[in-house]
């Protein structure tokens, strides 16, 4: 049995984060529909067909049956499903299952994409994606640069910051309207009016953009990514919370706890960051489990 | 491997589509419209008022754009007489949405009569409020709904030419049935804006517009009487928006209706609007069809890749008409039947309400999004479909609606085919999201040479229909973006004398009065009033001949004592239509059925003559 190192947790962290943003997801692909309607029927897919020299009831379906386009997007689902599986069992030298995650990265921001322009393209929701589009990207960066490296820890604060940034812009409301959903999930967890809702989300989301600001001076970084760690899972939670409920086939679990899931990243990369700052780095902390199989050290170490 | 190859090749084209929509967009412009409230001048502070008048009571509100710190809210209302301005009543603006409702009760409705309303010493916004057409023999009432601004939709073209069309035919009634507002997030600022695009034509007649999804600030609606909602899509049920958000929309689009039928309110604080309005001699019911409606989310088994669409063509129909599911509720219901029984000064019928009592798409959103079913539509749930059908054909209620951005003329069916009433929904002002009515099989009474999609279908929810019309738009994305995606807008003629409705259907940007204008195919219908509520299995009871001129009639089963039906006759002869094999009595007055005119009888009872007077 190997004995695990002091960077075995933090990057089983990344690993199950990964994995949690793609099993959330691919649970949308196949039990649900994932958002790429609003990629598809536009004059410049139709032009895509043409150029493609596929007929466009070919590629889309006549409306009696699905079309290339259609089958495709159904089959998607395997590749987040793949995508999660890989991010689990991805090893240092396998570029192949590496360069499925850079994939996976290049899936989530298509699919972060398209729910931008379904949101009348407000950038915040392209933003606050950041996170998960990143989080392959970050578990690729530690197995092969290093857990520690600087542009490891760089990306998963750029990740952070993303997350926040967009999820803080949308809480303050000012530029951004606040989603009806934030109201209601705080209203209904709360049990507040509209009013203390309102004012609750404003803090938050002033908190969550000091979050962002945090991460980037030393002396604050280790507050600011205890609280996003907090505030991260608090809100990815808060969706079976408010929604689920006894009346509802299954208490409505295939409806929200992926909703959760899928938003593993936004709590999992400051946990992992968190454990980097921590202020007694010591291998010794794990010196004597023998769980996991080791990992290798990084070459560089991380910043003050 | 030939499995990955195809998956590596959607997502290929997947990515490429994204690119390819992003270049276009970057090269036409086509972006979300950009809404904002404009700052207008102390004398343009009024945007525009909608008003009714009903049973002799005005009810006007003037919106206003955001009156300036420190200046007056107060709004004044004044009349013209004898060509001197007159005040008649003053309120103060809700700060909330910038509204200003007036209430003037005695309200003579025998005259036209100009109005102006003001706003500190330099806004001034000047209407007509109309005399109640009572002589005419003709309403007219112009139908709208889905008015997407977005460019990508072209919502960004002028509505001018709706405005024009109005004012040509001098429209009696505008119905707006829902999502005149798309922003989720600024009704008041798109409220403005429909009423600077609108205005004109509103401020001289009665104009009722029902807040249906996108105006409430959400997708879908499914409104179990004022739940919150969390779910993306909101298919848990409730409200997505605060309710005071909600309050702020209906209070401005539907603070000028009539007084509301049962004005208790329901979760979140938010109002409750059903009613009717009486105008010249048409009894309108403006129903809410989404206020009390319960959301499919863990109600129903998951058939789909939504919460509320049916995908799979092999479900059981009745598995998903679960017990305590509520379309129109216990409250509307009731009101309903009182209103279908109700014929004071009303010679015809119609309902209002944002959406129709039947699937009437299967194809959503693109032209390979087949549906089985969709329960936005009234088609769902089908016991609540039902009974709200079975209480509006009890006044040969003719349906006008909209929401499916997709034109249709159905006539709904409950126990057979063609046993109720007649529904128009209306095409969209700008399409935001396209639909198509296009059944597999042609229908076992299709007509040779009519469009293969008419005649006797089952919906998606096994709900029988049968329909007449459709104005599917293009398969293919094709450029013209108004009417290529069936954007357009309807007429409905109510022929007070004749009982007669006529249905048009007109693709945008055409001029109505040219004879060279077509209209939609399967476009202009006429029904007969009397044909809301004519099953074929049913026979005549003996014609009933009056000595007054249009009695009501009212038609009772002898056994169950239950109404089956009220209605004005036309005329001083009727000849009831009846189920055979059972007996009924007959109840008939002038304004109100107050008089037994035949007992126990029959189909194929001989003819009686009934003197009321």
């Amino acid at each position: 049995m190997t004995k695990l190192t002091r960077d075995d947790l933090p990057l089983l962290f990344l690993r199950l984060g990964g994995f949690f943003c793609f099993a959330g997801w691919t649970w949308v692909h196949f039990y649900w529909e994932a958002p790429y309607g609003i990629l598809l029927w536009q004059d410049a897919t139709y032009a895509l067909a043409d150029r493609l020299d596929i007929s466009w009831d070919e590629f889309v379906g006549s409306g009696a049956n699905d079309g290339l386009i259609q089958k495709g997007i159904a089959q998607i689902g395997w590749l987040y499903l793949i995508c999660g599986i890989t991010a689990l069992t991805v090893r240092k030298k396998s570029w192949i299952q590496m360069a499925i995650l850079i994939g996976g990265s290049g899936l989530l921001f298509v699919l972060s994409y398209a729910k931008y322009l379904g949101a009348q393209e407000q950038l915040p929701m392209l933003v606050e994606h950041g996170g998960q589009i990143l989080m392959p990207v970050i578990l690729v960066l530690a197995l092969t640069a290093g857990i520690r490296h600087r542009i490891t820890t760089t990306a998963a604060i750029v990740a952070v910051i993303m997350t926040f940034a967009g999820h803080g812009a949308y809480a303050l409301g000012f530029h951004w309207p606040t989603p009806g959903n934030f109201f209601g999930m705080t209203s209904l967890i709360l049990r507040v009016e509209t009013e203390t809702a309102r004012v609750i989300l404003q803090i938050a989301g002033v908190l969550d953009l000091l979050v962002c600001i945090g991460l980037l001076i030393p002396t604050l970084r280790r507050g600011a990514a205890f609280y996003a760690v907090a505030w991260g899972f608090l809100t990815a939670i808060a969706r079976p919370l408010a929604g689920m409920s006894t009346e509802l086939n299954y208490w409505g679990a295939d409806q929200f706890i992926h909703e959760a899931i899928l938003r593993g990243p936004h709590f999992i990369i400051p946990l992992y960051l968190l454990f980097l700052w921590k202020r007694s780095d010591s291998a010794d902390t794990f010196a004597n489990l023998d769980t996991l199989p080791q990992q290798s050290t990084d070459t560089q170490p991380c910043p003050p | 491997m030939k499995f990955a190859k195809f998956l590596t090749l959607c997502c290929a084209a997947l990515i490429l589509a994204s690119g390819a929509n992003a270049q276009q967009k970057g090269k036409k412009g086509k972006g979300p419209a950009i809404l904002a409230i404009p700052e207008v001048e102390n004398k343009d502070i009024i945007c525009f008022a909608l008003y009714t008048v009903h049973d002799n009571t005005l009810k006007l509100t003037a919106q206003l754009y955001p009156i300036p710190e420190g200046a007056t809210k107060t709004v004044r209302l004044e009349i013209e007489n004898d060509g001197k301005w007159v005040e008649a009543a003053k309120t103060e603006a809700i700060e909330q949405g910038w509204t200003a409702p007036f209430r003037i009760e005695s309200w003579d409705d025998s005259k036209a009569q100009k109005y102006r309303v003001l706003h500190g010493s330099e806004a001034s916004y000047e209407g007509t409020i109309r005399k109640n057409p009572v002589d005419k023999d003709e309403i007219i009432v112009a139908g709208f709904t889905g008015n997407s601004i977005h460019p990508a939709h072209g919502g960004d073209i002028s509505r001018q030419d709706l405005i024009d069309n109005v004012e040509k035919v001098d429209a009696d009634v505008l119905f707006f049935s829902g999502d005149q507002v798309y922003d989720h997030h600024k009704h008041y600022a798109a409220w403005l804006k429909f009423g600077r695009d609108f205005g004109e034509i509103i401020k001289d007649r009665p104009t009722l517009c029902l807040p249906d999804d996108h105006d409430a600030g959400q997708p879908n609606l499914w409104g179990e009487s004022g739940k919150v909602s969390t779910l993306p899509g909101a298919a848990d049920g409730g409200y997505l928006q605060p309710g005071s958000y909600v309050q702020e929309v209906e209070r401005a689009q539907t603070s000028h209706f009539p007084d509301p039928a049962d004005p208790h309110k329901i979760g979140q604080g938010i109002g409750v609007w059903f009613t009717n309005l009486n105008w010249g001699n048409i009894d309108f019911a403006i129903l809410e069809d989404r206020k009390f409606k319960t959301g499919p989310a863990g109600r129903v088994p998951k058939q789909g890749p939504r919460p509320d669409h049916i995908r799979n063509p092999e479900y059981d129909p009745a598995s998903v008409d679960v017990e305590g599911a509520i379309l129109l509720g216990e409250r509307q219901l009731k009101f309903i039947d009182q209103w279908a029984q109700d014929w004071s000064d009303a010679d015809m019928k119609v309902a209002l309400s944002a959406t129709i009592f039947c699937g009437g798409a299967h194809i959503h959103g693109s032209a390979n999004g087949r549906l089985h079913a969709d329960m936005d539509s009234n088609g769902w749930p089908q016991t609540g479909r039902d009974n709200a059908l079975r209480s509006l054909r009890k006044g040969f209620a003719f349906h006008l609606a909209g929401d499916q951005h997709l034109a249709t003329i159905f006539q709904q069916g409950i126990d057979e085919y063609g046993d109720s009433i007649y529904s128009f929904c209306v095409p969209s002002i700008a399409n935001l999201y396209l639909r198509w009515w296009e059944p597999l099989e042609l229908a076992p009474n299709h007509k040779s040479g009519a469009p293969k999609y008419t005649g006797d279908h089952l919906d998606g929810f096994a709900n029988k229909v049968t329909n007449y019309a459709a104005a599917n738009p293009e398969k293919k994305p094709a450029g013209k973006i108004l009417n290529t995606r069936a954007a357009g807008f309807g007429f409905v003629r109510l022929n007070t004398k004749s009982r007669e409705i006529t249905m048009e259907c007109w693709p945008r940007n055409v001029d109505v009065t040219d004879p060279a204008a077509k209209q939609y195919p399967g476009w202009p219908l006429t029904i007969s009033q009397f044909d809301n509520y004519k099953p074929p299995s049913w026979g005549k009871l003996g014609e009933v001949t009056f000595d007054i001129e249009n009695p009501v009639v009212q038609l009772i089963d002898a056994e169950t004592n239950e109404i089956l039906y009220t209605v004005r006759a036309n005329g001083k002869t009727f000849s009831p239509g009846a189920p055979r094999g059972k007996t009924f009595n007959l109840k008939a007055g002038k304004n109100a059925p107050d008089t037994i005119v035949s007992k126990e009888a029959k189909v194929g009872s001989k003819p009686i003559t009934v003197t009321l007077q």
